[in-house]
């Protein structure tokens, strides 16, 4: 089937060409939805803006760092506390938000000073932390304030401080991708080979886009550690902003999403000769697999199958039994992007699940090649989808689950469909085999939870006809 | 043997992601490198590895490898000739479908 108009879209026509139904034979060099494009007038997307993709999945991360924001305190406090990434320092990075605070009188005097000023009172009442991100946003940089000279004149004022500068405002790009490729550019340009590691292991990788959701990067770097491996700069979950800065050092740059990271991977490859490797880190399968794929670049060959053995001793019997609950069930998965790869065979071998919807907010084309040719026939796989089609998709498919963030994980629970929040998990982490026994569990409890049919509920209806009236 | 490259091909398509790396060039580099390692590991060969990038190569090989003997009998009774043919059919094929006959508008982009 070509690509498909769905009917709430008869108005605006364009969205045809960014919806994708796979039909048996098909492969992506006949059809490939437009991805990554500007979302079409009239289409209400559920996308955020490019800013966002800097702060909220990449460097608002970092444990040690003042995450300061240039701009008016809303870009601040709506990319803060919404993707529960912990750290190994008491949350640090959780705990706090900063922002310029910036009002109208700086937006028609300029914000310069208020950046300064907002910068040492950071510092000052902080006085452990020496390291800082300022990100310019929609209202600064359009206003045409200079963050990096500000940050130069601090640097040197200070002393014993560095400030890395993202210059990527909400209206950058046409979704946070952009954000993520300014960040990782930025920081490869100006601060990677700018401190040189402690080198503890024969054997160094740089773990690149992990984004220690709930606790992800702690699941796998326990694994890399039991084979004696070092990570030299996890990018970025549970790093230091110094970590990073000697991702050069490492030996190999093991990848978990491509697509917020796989820049800073393929320029390291570029410029520093490091090669670049993918795996899936979500998914009890995938996982061994990549284990014995880290394991067969360094020879570590049998200190893989140790770690291998040992947790799948632990996890498969409970694998197992929430196979036998879910298989059958039908799942759609509706979240940024590289997830939609990772997950849908991962569900489909590991748990038995058939995946009959896909949805992308900000993925490439290069994310639609690996998830059409990882998913099924018979498959619906959009780019950027709107609110309409969303219902008209759960209308089609009618599934048991939907694995997708709050904003639509609002509109599903509507539908009295259970969601599982996608992007900052329910319980996690879902990675590595404890992490796919989480996730099969968050699953199997929403499936089987009483909850939505009693949400369906008129209680006033059921107490009239229980008292018979 | 078509039928075989056929299967090998889309085996590979739901597996892998270096097939699917940033830029074309990085693809070729990648599908070719791999594809090799497979068919000296399989003949028995002892595989080249002079540069980190070849070793990247090499353990994708062998997982990938050990995966395709499992889910087909047919490939470890391939006499070295028709390995051969269908290793590289199905280089060629992924090389169609994810280089010269993609859609991906990025591929070529000289920049990251």
């Amino acid at each position: 089937m070509p690509l498909k108009l769905l009917k709430c879209d008869v108005t605006i026509p364009e969205r045809e060409k960014h919806v994708y139904i796979k039909e048996p034979g098909e492969d992506t060099t006949q059809y490939l939805p437009i991805s990554n494009a500007a979302t079409i007038p009239g289409t209400l997307s559920e996308r955020g803006c490019s800013y966002c993709g800097a702060k909220l999945v990449i460097g608002g991360v970092l444990k040690d760092t003042i995450q300061m924001i240039h701009g008016p305190v809303g870009c601040a406090y709506d990319t803060w506390h919404t993707k529960r990434y912990p750290s190994d320092n008491d949350n640090f990075q959780l705990k706090y938000v900063w922002s310029t605070n910036l009002k109208e009188k700086h937006i028609v005097f300029g914000g310069e000073k208020q950046l300064k000023q907002s910068i040492i009172e950071a510092f000052q009442e902080m006085p452990d932390i020496k390291r800082m991100f300022i990100y310019t946003t929609c209202a600064t940089a359009l206003i045409g304030d200079d963050p990096k000279a500000v940050a130069k004149a601090v640097e040197k004022e200070l002393g014993d401080v560095d400030i890395f500068v993202v210059e990527c405002p909400g209206f950058a790009g046409v979704s946070q991708s952009k954000g993520h490729h300014v960040l990782n550019m930025g920081w490869i340009n100006e601060k990677v080979g700018t401190l040189e590691p402690t080198i503890t292991s024969p054997y160094t990788i740089n773990f690149i886009g992990d984004y220690n959701i709930q606790g992800d990067s702690q699941v796998l770097e326990k694994y890399f550690h039991k084979m004696g491996i070092q990570i030299i700069a996890h990018f970025t979950g549970n790093a230091s902003y110094d970590d990073l800065r000697g991702m050069h050092r490492a030996q190999l740059n093991v990848v978990n999403c491509a697509r917020s990271a796989g820049y800073i991977a393929n320029e390291l490859k570029k410029r520093y000769g490091i090669p670049r490797l993918d795996i899936d880190s979500w998914g009890f399968e995938y996982c061994q697999d990549a284990l014995r794929k880290v394991g067969a670049f360094f020879g570590l060959e049998d200190k893989a199958e140790e770690v291998i053995a040992e947790e799948v001793a632990k996890y498969k019997e409970q694998m197992e039994w929430y196979r036998a609950g879910l298989k059958g069930k039908k799942v759609c998965i509706w979240t940024g992007g590289p997830r939609l790869w990772h997950w849908t065979k991962a569900l489909e071998d590991d748990l038995g699940m058939t995946v009959v919807a896909m949805s992308s907010k900000f993925g490439h084309q290069e994310d639609f090649e690996k998830v059409i040719a990882r998913g099924n026939e018979g498959t619906i796989y959009i780019d950027d989808a709107n609110e309409l089609e969303f219902f008209e998709v759960l209308e089609m498919v009618k599934p048991d689950l939907v694995l997708t963030g709050p904003r639509v994980g609002d509109l599903v629970k509507k539908l009295h469909l259970p969601y599982i929040n996608g992007h900052a998990y329910h319980n996690g982490p879902y990675m590595g085999f404890e992490g796919s026994v989480n996730m099969a569990r968050d699953m199997y409890n929403a499936i089987y939870s009483p909850l939505m049919k009693l949400a369906a509920i008129d209680v006033r209806e059921k107490a009239a006809l229980e008292v018979g009236v | 043997m078509s039928d075989k490259v056929e299967q090998l091909t889309k085996f590979i398509q739901e597996k892998c992601l270096w097939q699917f790396l940033s830029r074309t060039w990085d693809r070729e580099e990648a599908i070719s490198g791999v594809i090799k390692m497979i068919e000296t590991l399989q003949t028995g060969g002892q595989p080249v590895i002079e540069t980190p990038i070849d070793k990247c190569h090499y353990a994708d090989a062998k997982v990938l490898l050990t995966d395709i003997n499992k889910a087909f009998s047919w490939f470890g009774e391939l006499k070295a000739d028709q390995l051969g043919e269908v290793l590289h059919g199905a280089e060629a094929r992924l090389k169609q479908i994810t280089i010269t006959g993609s859609l991906n508008g990025e591929l070529n982009h000289q920049l990251y």
